[in-house]
């Protein structure tokens, strides 16, 4: 079931203020975040978040392509070491 | 013999069947493009005129993505979303389920066949 479009996107109201501010700031900080609802705006584009995956803020850069997902879609929660024993397993590429 | 939106030579069936053959096209847009060319029901396929056949092609180029177009589209939606590194397009990499859905066990039409795991006992099932 896809959101209502007269609703607009979801984002948590702080994320817009935060994005404005590193904006004015100048500096590319990156923006910490627990939001993982939130979704990507068009405002955010350039701007770098930490996003938080239970464990560790992830940064992501965000690009013009992510506008309309989730923050957390970007920042795995799981990770999958393979399974014991399987001795052809590849080492699992750490996620960016 | 008629060649519809590139390889496709469906014949003997009636035309909005046959029409299905094409990628892209299932009964629902078949039937839409029957009504549109003004097609009976019951026309095969090898009964159409030159013209008709004409009109088939121009309506599905001109209403609907099909073929070559279609799978280059999907696949390109596909590649986006591995290139963003989110979710989905981890899972299309490593050609898991992409919705949510378990992979203790089944997902096989993702995973493809099973494959044993060495060292692994077999249970005996009780007789």
């Amino acid at each position: 079931m896809t959101r209502s479009v007269w609703k607009g996107p979801f984002v948590d109201g702080y994320m817009l203020k935060k994005a404005q501010g590193v904006r004015a700031g100048g500096r590319n900080e990156v923006i910490k975040t627990w939001s993982r609802r939130s979704t990507i705006l068009p405002q955010f584009v350039g701007l770098t978040f930490g996003v938080y995956n239970g464990h560790k803020f992830l940064p992501v850069l965000v690009t013009e392509n992510m506008i309309g997902h989730k923050f957390g879609e970007f920042s795995p929660t799981r990770t999958f070491h393979g399974h014991t024993g399987d001795r052809k397993a590849k080492r699992v590429e750490t996620p960016a | 013999m008629a060649r519809i939106a590139g390889v496709n030579i469906p014949t003997q069936k009636r035309v909005e069947i046959a029409l299905t053959y094409i990628h892209g096209i299932g009964s629902t847009k078949a039937k839409e493009i029957c009504v549109k060319v003004g097609i009976p029901r019951e026309r095969r396929t090898n009964q159409l005129t030159d013209d008709e056949i004409a009109r088939i092609r121009e309506a599905i180029d001109r209403s609907y993505r099909v073929e070559g177009d279609l799978r280059r589209e999907t696949a390109m939606n596909i590649k986006r979303l591995m290139d963003l590194g989110c979710y989905r397009g981890l899972r299309h990499r490593k050609g898991l389920p992409v919705r949510g859905q378990r992979t203790h066990t089944n997902a096989r039409t993702r995973k493809g066949p099973a494959r044993a795991i060495a060292g692994k006992k077999r249970t005996v099932a009780p007789s």
